[in-house]
């Protein structure tokens, strides 16, 4: 276990205009992948090092990536600038996958220019993943201006791939 | 020793005439992640139709859905959970959990992390255990999309849970087990009397360890979704015999358990924990045990 820089983190949150305070020390990286822990829980992590998982999952490195979890994601979204509200068919059509049409577009927070990273809302307020702008929101009329990088239909795809009955 | 007649003849014993059964699909509401969120509503406006159950908190029956209820974005939030009904009692019967230092020791796909980590409202620590990688990915993608945030799993066999030197106030023992032909029907063509014995033999090594590593006033609920006594009564009657444990009596859905089986008489306090039969709910049994006191 090594403590880590949160760096990647803090960096990823500036990409959508939010701040996040994470206490450093609380941050650990494991592998390629970075969790925060309570102070309870970090003191167990300490003691018995081999742990896979602890804690709320923040996030991976991968070939110098990060890739962000659902977790930071949801913390992000209380201070993101960068944030769009979609209509219900447009959240599900981008939880399955898919990319965002000018036309689903209820709201629109903060930059609206091409090449800029925005969270993706629902109509209830809830963060269903981020994209990346692909055409400036204010002058496209119709068409795809979203481009789908990360949605929580991914937890879908990931228990596809390994299905586990629940009793 | 094997083939439905068998099996089948040695329920007729115990008190239970077989019928064929498909336990309703069933749901648990993930209360911490809903605050201000009317997830029923929600359902219901998606058309989804549910009952309440009426002997659990936040547990509801599926009736009816034109979709799969695995694939809403509520359940992609962690708002709800896809769980067995008898499935979701062995949770609910530990006493004062929150702040707790509890050990779920087979802890994977994670059904019952998510509830315990509900039932603590992420305080205190619950360290999950699990031998196989495939059931420990499924197991982290669970307590991420529930948003759980007071789990350390580590990749232990449970039978070896005192190497990290912890002593726990609870311990979950919901071991591996022969299963029910509730939930795989295919049980009675594969399973044999030698495989109920060999599960049989790990849980009481399991129980062993849980022993060991509970703190004094500490609790374990031991639960099988089995309906073979050797993986239920007669391991519970060893365990209050062998390891210093005595059963606690404990009020849910179920029935008194048999201290009597196939001729043998058991401890009395075996009466103490509940045996599910299949029919509203697939097969369970249940039992709560905490270490006797001395003296």
């Amino acid at each position: 276990m090594k403590v880590a820089m949160a760096k990647p983190i803090e960096d990823f949150a500036r990409l959508f205009g939010a701040k996040l305070n994470l206490e450093k020390g609380l941050v650990v990286k494991k592998n390629d992948k970075f969790f925060l822990l309570s102070p309870s829980l970090e003191r167990l992590a300490r003691k018995c090092g081999d742990w896979l998982f602890a804690g709320t999952y923040l996030g991976r490195v991968e070939n110098g990536r990060f890739f962000p979890s659902f977790s930071l994601l949801s913390m992000i979204a209380d201070q993101a600038q960068n944030r769009v509200v979609v209509d219900d068919k447009a959240a599900w059509l981008f939880v399955c996958g898919r990319d965002i049409f000018k036309e689903g577009i209820l709201e629109v927070h903060g930059s609206k220019n091409k090449g800029i990273y925005t969270l993706v809302f629902s109509r209830h307020g809830e963060c269903l993943g981020f994209g990346r702008i692909v055409r400036d929101l204010e002058k496209a009329e119709s068409g795809v201006v979203i481009k789908n990088i990360l949605d929580v239909g991914d937890f879908l795809r990931r228990e596809r791939s390994t299905r586990i009955s629940e009793i | 020793m094997f083939g439905r007649e068998f099996f089948v003849n040695r329920y007729r014993l115990l008190g239970w005439e077989f019928r064929d059964v498909t336990p309703k699909q069933a749901i648990r509401v993930n209360v911490m992640n809903v605050k201000g969120i009317n997830i029923l509503e929600r359902l219901r406006g998606l058309g989804v139709e549910l009952e309440k159950i009426p002997f659990l908190h936040g547990g509801y029956w599926v009736l009816c859905s034109d979709f799969s209820v695995g694939a809403t974005v509520e359940y992609l939030l962690g708002y709800y959970s896809i769980q067995e009904v008898a499935a979701q009692i062995p949770v609910t019967l530990f006493a004062d959990l929150r702040g707790k230092t509890v050990l779920d020791a087979c802890a994977a796909p994670g059904g019952k992390t998510v509830q315990l980590a509900d039932l603590m409202e992420n305080t205190g620590v619950i360290v999950a255990l699990d031998v196989d990688g495939r059931r420990l990915n499924a197991l982290a993608n669970q307590l991420e999309r529930c948003r759980v945030k007071n789990t350390i799993v580590y990749r232990l066999d449970a039978r070896k849970a005192s190497k990290l030197g912890l002593k726990f106030d609870k311990i979950l023992l919901d071991v591996p087990c022969s299963g029910n032909f509730a939930t795989d029907k295919g049980w009675f063509r594969r399973r044999t009397l030698a495989d109920v014995e060999r599960n049989a033999r790990l849980q009481r090594e399991i129980l062993a360890e849980a022993a060991e590593i509970l703190k004094e006033d500490g609790e374990i609920v031991y639960a099988t979704c089995s309906l073979e006594p050797e993986e239920n009564e007669l391991n519970i009657d060893w365990a209050v015999k062998n390891l210093g444990l005595e059963t606690v009596e404990i009020k849910c859905y179920g029935e008194e358990a048999p201290t009597e089986i196939f001729g043998r008489k058991l401890d009395d306090s075996v009466g103490n924990c509940r045996r599910i039969w299949p029919g509203e709910t697939q097969g369970f049994f249940i039992c709560k045990l905490k270490k006797r006191e001395r003296g």
